[in-house]
Order: structure tokens, then sequence, then C-alpha cells
């Protein structure tokens, strides 16, 4: 089953993209932050990475390139914000997202992007 | 007194809050585990319900309730090759690459704190000794300190009782213990391989001096801290700390909840989090 | 070769840290090339209530991270009026990771973030609110749960509400029941919102 690691600071959030995710068929981890991200990461990489952009001691940002300097492979990202400015927007593909999405997430949305990332859930 | 009890919509919120404060998940199969503690807790308090104690526990600026709860879910007792993964990391792995860096031929230094009663600090005199055999080569200086002063006078003196021993192998046991009585007397040549202080870690003046250290080993003490106090401690690792050097945490504990001053390093045996070289 | 006992100081060579220097010098040192140097200023700074002032001014230009954390820690144990007049200047940075690190630091300043949150709420840039809310979730204050409710019934901004009822989860009771109700009613098309009013229903426990 493809994995996902689910980073964002609040509880409710992960835990809302997390049944999303379920629901769908793949398997979900959740992390507070970028560091415990990159924690989680290096024991046992994942397949997608949903990050969020704003947190506390490392950013969506910055999980996001310290990930792209390991020897990991290369998995895809969607960054996840509440801010829909272009230079946001411009940041976050140049630090190694795919997709990026606007907060609130539609659960369709999300959907849509994790497909074609991963293609359908494999058991 | 009516009868205390845990909803799964209460062990939820527990676990969630507990997780941010502590990095500590608790599984599903963990319920049995948690409800219990909690319950006791609520009943030692005079909270009555798990409500009242949730909302002292998340208002208590003191800390203490929340301390206390870590040290019921937790093991916070010492002993002999406790975690000893991470002792397999440090010879397998982090000296290597400690002395290829190495500029000089000055020793190599280790900093065990919190010491406890010196049976982490032993661990590693008798790991290098066993497995490292570069010890022919390198000059060592173990420090190992902690604020308690009447435990360093016990770890200086070396005596541990069964349990604590109890994960080492036997013939570790036989090659550098003496039994006395119920007890086991460490030998003269650990003894002499460690150096206790007292040094308490949230107080800049005492850990100024420590300085200039390869790796830094640091279990089971920042979990019990508050957020101020872990990015004290985080800073005072990064002063004591050469470029390139190591800081190895406890398995429960993570530096997420702490500091970004820090890399994360993947070992094959274990997580490390290491100081950069820039600078 | 083998275990040798230290002398356990081991001053550095161009240390510094181990001289005494007065808060002037320190300040001075606050600029200087050696981010070493500026590390060990900031973080002997905290002994000095006087100076949020010249350590918010780093902050704003500092970029070596280690610097940065020491600033940031000083800024904390000092964490006067001034500081957090500094630090709500900070919530309006461009820069993610200055605002982020200025929201855990009022974390931890509750008895100086309490008296101006309710203006904090009120800003008018729905970012500085967010954050605003970020904070309330470590401040330990009688009133947090008053003014999550009053986010949820008058706060226009969806994201705004989506972290109130994040918060609302861990620190709900009954009477928060009503608000989280009109608050699904006024975001009908936001499963977001839907799922997170549910879960923070689902939590209130008994009236
Ligand atoms: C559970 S023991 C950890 C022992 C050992 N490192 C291990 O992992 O088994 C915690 C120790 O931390 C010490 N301690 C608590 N606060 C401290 C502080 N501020 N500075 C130094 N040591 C401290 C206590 O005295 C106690 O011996």
């Amino acid at each position: 089953m493809q994995r996902i690691l689910v980073i964002d600071d609040a509880a409710t959030v992960r835990l809302y993209h997390r049944s999303i995710l379920e629901a769908a068929g793949y398997a979900v981890d959740e992390a507070i932050n970028g560091v415990e991200g990159l924690e989680k990461a290096l024991r046992a990489p994942f397949d997608l990475y949903l990050v969020d952009v704003n947190m506390p001691k490392l950013d969506g940002y910055g999980f996001l390139q310290e990930l792209r300097k390991t020897e990991l492979p290369q998995a895809p990202a969607i960054m996840v914000s509440t801010e829909a400015a272009r230079s946001d927007l411009e940041r976050a593909y140049v630090a190694g997202a795919n997709f990026y999405l606007i907060k609130p997430v539609k659960p369709d949305a999300l959907l849509t992007d994790v497909r074609l990332l991963l293609g359908a859930p494999r058991p | 007194m009516a009868e205390i009890t845990i909803s799964e919509e209460d062990f939820r919120k527990f676990r969630e809050f507990f997780y941010r404060k502590t990095g500590i998940q608790f599984e599903d199969s963990k319920r049995y585990f948690v409800d219990k503690r909690l319950i006791e807790r609520i009943e030692r308090t005079d909270s009555e319900c798990f409500r009242n104690y949730f909302m002292m526990l998340r208002f208590d600026t003191s800390g203490d309730e929340l301390q206390t709860l870590v040290n019921l879910m937790t093991v916070n007792e010492t002993y002999f090759f406790r975690e000893e993964y991470q002792f397999q990391c440090m010879v397998n792995s982090l000296l290597g690459e400690i002395i290829r860096h190495k500029k000089d031929s000055t020793p190599i230094r280790i900093w065990s704190v919190p010491s406890s009663s010196g049976e982490e600090a032993y661990s590693i005199v008798m790991y290098l000794l066993e497995h490292w055999p570069a010890l022919k080569e390198w000059d060592v200086e173990i420090i190992s300190s902690d604020i308690d002063t009447s435990i360093i006078r016990q770890a200086r003196r070396g005596r541990y009782s069964a349990r604590s021993v109890q994960h080492l192998p036997g013939q570790l046991l036989k090659k550098y213990f003496k039994p006395i009585g119920l007890e086991y007397q460490i030998a003269d040549e650990l003894l002499g391989a460690v150096e206790f202080t007292r040094v308490n870690l949230m107080d800049p003046v005492d850990v100024r001096a420590y300085r200039n250290f390869d790796l830094i080993f640091c279990r089971n003490l920042l979990i019990y801290f508050d957020d101020l106090s872990r990015r004290q401690a985080a800073e005072a690792f990064y002063d004591a700390l050469n470029p390139g050097g190591f800081v190895c945490l406890g398995h429960s504990e993570s530096m997420s909840r702490i500091s970004s001053l820090f890399r994360v390093r993947k070992f094959a045996e274990a997580i490390v989090h290491q100081k950069t070289r820039e600078e | 070769m083998a275990f040798v006992k230290p002398p356990v100081a081991q001053p550095h060579r161009d240390d510094q840290c181990l001289a005494p220097r007065d808060f002037t010098d320190l300040v001075a040192e606050l600029s200087y090339p050696n981010p070493a140097a500026r590390r060990w200023a900031a973080r002997d700074l905290a002994a000095y209530p006087e100076a949020s002032l010249a350590l918010m001014a780093c902050l704003k230009e500092e970029s070596h991270p280690s610097v940065r954390e020491a600033l940031l820690t000083s800024l904390t144990l000092i964490g006067d009026e001034v500081a957090v007049a500094g630090l709500v200047d900070c919530l309006r940075s461009e820069q993610v990771g200055l605002r982020n690190e200025a929201v855990e630091v009022m974390k931890e300043l509750p008895e100086k973030v309490a008296p101006i949150m309710e203006n904090l709420l009120a800003d008018e840039n729905p970012d500085v609110r967010i954050f605003a809310v970020n904070i309330l979730e470590s401040l330990r204050h009688p009133l947090v749960e008053r003014w999550l409710i009053d986010v949820i019934e008058r706060e226009p901004h969806v994201n705004v509400c989506g972290t109130a009822v994040d918060l609302l989860c861990e620190v709900g009771t009954p009477a928060a029941r009503e608000a989280l109700t009109r608050l699904e009613a006024r975001f009908p098309d936001e499963p977001y919102i839907q799922f997170a009013a549910e879960l923070a229903l689902k939590r209130l426990g008994e009236d």
C-alpha cells in the first residue's frame, strides 16, 4: 500500500486529511512539523508528502528543501497553504512541490492530485 | 464516589494533547494502559472526572502534573545497556565519522547528561572497550553530569542492584563486576574512566565550561522539560559541541518539539542530531 | 591510548564568551562578522532586561540560524512589553520563518500577550488573526474558550474559523455547543469545517 506522510501542526487538519486518504485506500502517518517529518521520513521513507506551509520549528518550504538534500528516494510532495499569492506558489515549486492546494482543502481536489502522483491505491 | 470512566473521545483528546507536548504517540492498543494511569491521576488529584482533570493539566502553569504523567507513561529507571542500539551506532558509525574529520590527535570528548547513577556512562566505557578497536589509537574523555549530588555520589561509587545489570550479557557482568551480597561492584578500570560532575543544564553559568565535545548523550531528560527549558538545553548542547558533533536523544524523544539548530542524520542503527560543520 | 580524565573546564582558544563584557559591549558584538561571536552576545544579553529592543532589531536582520535561535531564546527569557510589541510586528512580516518564530515565542509569554489578544483577534489582516488563534493554543488563560467562541461566531474568514475549531476540539466545553452548530450552518459547503465542528461537538462532553 502506498504510504503518505501528512505534516501539519493542527491535529484536526491531520485527522481530516488522514480520514480522506485512508478512506481512499492509502496508508497514512502524521508529523507535527518539518523536523518531525524529516525524522519520520529518514526512519522509513514515504511515497508522498502532504505538507502544510506554516509550521513552527521547520516550515513546509524548509522541510522540502531538507528532504530534497537527503539520499531518500525523491517522492512527490503536495503543499497546502492558506495563502494563494503567486510568490508563495513559486516558492513552493522551487522548493520541490509538485502541487499546491489552498486551505481548506476539498476532498475531491486532494484525491485528484494524490491519484495523479501515486496512481490508484494498491493493496 | 461515582466510577471514573474515560470515553473513546476523551482518550483521543488526551492522546493528541500528549503527542503535541511530548512527541509520544499511543496506538489504540495502548488504550487500557493509558486509561488506567489517567484514572489513577484523576483520583489522586481529586479531579472527579476526566474533563476537570484535563483542564487542570492544560492550564497548570508549573507543568508539574504533565511531568508526573510523563513519569507514569514512560520507563524512568536507568539501567546498563538501556537503548543499546545507540551505543552500537556510536561505535559503528559516529566515532568513525568524528575521527575522519579530526584535525589533530586531541582526545575525543563524550558528555553523558543526565548521568543519573552512572549506568549510561559506564555502558559507554564498556562498549568502547569491547567494540571499538580504534580505542588503541585514541584518547577518550568521558564526562557525565547530573543536577543531583547524591545520585552523583552513587555513580562514583559504582555499586549496582541486580535489576540495573539485568540487560548486561553475562560475560560482561563477569568481566567488569564483582558480586557483593545481592549487589554488584563495578571494576576500578571503569570507575577511573568517567569524570562525574554536578551541572544544572538550565543554568547558563554552569554549562558555560562544557565545550569542545564530539558526542553528547542526553536521554530521557528533555521529555520532562517545558518548551522554554528544552530550548535552553538545545542551546547549551549546540555551544558544547564541536562543529559536526552529534547529540543522541532517548528513543521517545525528538528534536521536533525543541529546536531546528541541528540536522537530522540517519545511520543504520539510529537517527541522530548533528551540529553543522560550517562556521 | 585510553580513557583520560580531563580538566572539566575547556575554555575555547578564541573564547570571547568568558571575558566579562558589559551591556554596551554586548550590543556592539551583535553586529560582529563572526556568527559565533554574535551568538554569544545574543545568549549573554538574556541577563539584561533592557536588551529587548536591541535583540528585536537584530532579529529582523540576522540570517544565521544559530544566532536567530539564540536571539529568540533570549527574547523569550526577557519577555517584556517591548519584546511583545516587536513580536507583534513580526507577525506581519513577509518572511514565513520570522512569523512562525514570533508565534512560538509569544506562546511562551501568556501574561504579556493576554492583554493584547483581543486586538490581535480583531486585526484587519486574516493571517495575523490566524496567528493569534495559534498563540491561544498554549496560552493558559481563563478566557481562551470565550475568545474562541467569539471567533467562530463572528469571524468571516474560513481559515481563521478552521484554526479556532481545531483548538476547540481540545479545550471546548458544552458552552461552545451552540456556536459550533451555528458555524456548521454558516459554512455548509466547506467539508473541513463540517468535519472539524463535528469532531469538536463529539468531544465537548456531557453538560
Ligand atoms: C530518568 S534519569 C535519565 C538517566 C539516563 N540518561 C537514562 O537515560 O537512563 C533523569 C535524571 O535527570 C536529572 N536532572 C533533572 N533535571 C536536571 C537538570 N536541569 N540538569 C541536569 N540534570 C537534571 C535527574 O537528577 C535524574 O537523575
